[in-house]
């Protein structure tokens, strides 16, 4: 079933008002707010995370921001492709984001690899700092996302490497690496179920199974059973039904279960059961990042209009927000989206090279707000 | 007796080695372009562009190739043959105008006859060259890495008599 593209929409929308809309249209924007900066949301403070505010290498910055992760309203972890040197000089007003200068984004000067994945507290104080790991990240641009399983009671935490073609598997803590899909600074071709090729993202079944975009380069996607063995793959470069362009957002979710692919570069998700069959598109967004919600909901965050859209499980929009800029509130480039279970939303920027808290505006219509899905309790054994 | 044993021991891992050897090809010598124009790479940044002219130097401990974009100067970069990186720092240019230190990384292995080239640096490219060698014909399968998605191509070299 194909549906309206959702810039179309918007731009109807724009020039004609949404009286002129055919009905298809108007099922597609008619909660969907055009010009809301931040929706239900307060602006958010420019100081937030606090651990990055000033940066705590004197003449240093945080650079472009590949994820964040909220465990729960008080851990959220942040996913960091290193710092940036600053200008000699800076104006008094500089709020501490690179995307204030306004000139080029935080992806294009060459990053210092440290403190590639810090945890902060819900105020953004430093929690932990896992610098130990930060050389796993030199020859890269840092890391690309950072998850947690909902399912996984030792709460492992994922960390994906685009650029070296892995994906990490942590402890809780951070002590030990426990796991690496694919082979470090090696990419397979599209059929090679053991290397990877410029992975981009994770989602999980309730069982443990789980699903990587992968992504830039072998466009496909691959299942695999809760211990990480390769179970089977889909898709290949093109644009037709089940095939990709730079596949760079996967969530995972509905009954029976489907897997939900954003097929960045042909500008559309593309929908799937749980064996790679092909079910549904939904065109004219592109997301960089999507994400299960509580509710059971797809938000995305569109890298075209730079709106986060809610979507329900059959592709109708049911609200969206958001703008591109580097004020507060506005985004350049949002690259992981992530809600804490008391709608708490975090937004992370690549271009932009800021991390922002939204948090809820009071009396905001909850069905606006993203909320984050809870997590299993965590077993005893595993730490913190 | 027990040379004789030990002899026979060694003897098929000795052929072994002297049959991978054999195995493996020597890609030196001066390589042309099968095409006189830039092709349409699809990378950015000129990153991936095949040089109209490559010169090969190959020994026993190490692969030397001296490689430009079209129009652009050649560059050598060098890669040892048992397995471990070459690393070393360059200047280089931004997009800004700016000038900053780029490290550079290079590793080589063997998959066969085929030799595998893995080049790295800290401006976010990667390129990975397959070589193989038919009579006076270097294929080279090139794959590009750079922030982007990524590119494939198969390109075809001459050799310069």
């Amino acid at each position: 079933m194909r549906r309206v593209p959702l810039s179309l929409v918007a731009s109807v929308v724009v020039l004609f008002g949404s009286s002129l809309l055919p009905a298809a249209a108007l099922q597609q924007s008619a909660k969907g707010g055009v010009g809301d900066i931040t929706g239900p949301y307060e602006v958010p403070d420019p100081k937030w995370p606090a651990w990055a505010h000033p940066y705590p290498k004197p003449g240093h910055i945080w650079g472009s921001q590949g994820g964040v992760f909220a465990e729960s309203p008080n851990r959220i972890y942040l996913a960091n492709r290193g710092e940036l040197k600053l200008p000699d000089t800076v104006p008094p007003n500089f709020p501490g984001n690179w995307g204030f200068f306004n000139q080029q984004a935080a992806t294009v000067p060459i990053a210092n690899m440290v403190n590639c994945i810090v945890v902060v507290d819900g105020n953004g104080r430093l929690i932990e700092a896992w610098n130990q790991w930060d050389t796993l990240f030199e020859w890269g641009r840092g890391p690309h996302q950072v998850y947690i399983s909902p399912y996984d009671p030792e709460r492992h935490v994922w960390v994906v490497d685009d650029m070296r073609h892995v994906i990490y598997k942590f402890t809780h803590d951070g002590t030990r690496l426990v796991q690496t899909l694919g082979v470090l600074d090696e990419f397979g071709d599209n059929d090679d179920l053991t290397r990877l090729r410029r992975p981009t993202m994770i989602d999980w079944l309730p069982d443990g199974t789980f699903f990587v975009a992968d992504g830039y380069g072998n466009t496909r996607v691959v299942k695999f059973n809760k211990d990480g063995k390769p179970l089977l793959k889909w898709g290949s470069r093109g644009t037709g039904p089940g095939q990709f362009n730079t596949p760079h957002g996967i969530a995972v979710g509905g009954s029976p279960p489907r897997v939900f692919v954003s097929d960045r570069g042909n500008r559309r998700i593309q929908v799937f059961d749980v064996n790679g069959t092909f079910l549904d598109e939904w065109p004219g967004i592109a997301p960089h990042s999507m994400m299960m919600s509580a509710d059971e909901h797809v938000w995305a965050v569109d890298s075209i209009s730079d709106r986060i859209v809610k979507f329900d499980l059959t592709g109708h929009v049911e609200y969206s927000f958001g703008q591109f800029g580097t004020r507060p509130g506005y985004t350049w480039a949002m690259h992981q989206i992530s809600a804490d279970q008391e709608g708490n939303l975090f937004i992370a920027e690549v271009f932009g090279g800021r991390t922002q808290k939204y948090r809820p505006r009071p009396g905001a219509d909850p069905t606006h707000l993203v909320r984050g899905r809870s997590l299993l309790p965590m077993s005893g054994s595993a730490g913190n | 007796m027990t040379k004789t044993i030990a002899l026979m021991l060694l003897l098929p891992a000795a052929l072994g080695a002297a049959a991978s050897a054999q195995g493996r090809p020597n890609f030196s010598g001066t390589w042309t372009h099968a095409s006189s124009v830039p092709p349409n790479y699809p990378g950015s940044n000129g990153w991936g562009v095949p040089s109209p002219t490559i010169v090969i130097t190959q020994s026993a401990t190490e692969i030397a190739i001296e490689a430009g974009q079209f129009g652009k100067q050649p560059m050598k970069v060098v890669f040892r043959l048992d397995g471990g990186d070459t690393i070393w720092d360059a200047p280089s240019s931004s997009q800004s105008g700016n000038t900053a230190i780029v490290k550079w990384r290079t590793k080589a292995s063997w998959d066969g006859s085929r030799l595998v080239l893995y080049t790295w640096n800290t401006a976010l490219n990667q390129m990975r060259d397959i070589l193989s060698l038919s009579g006076n014909t270097l294929t080279i399968v090139r794959a590009t890495e750079q922030p982007g998605p990524s590119t494939n191509a198969t390109l075809t070299y001459a050799k310069r008599p």
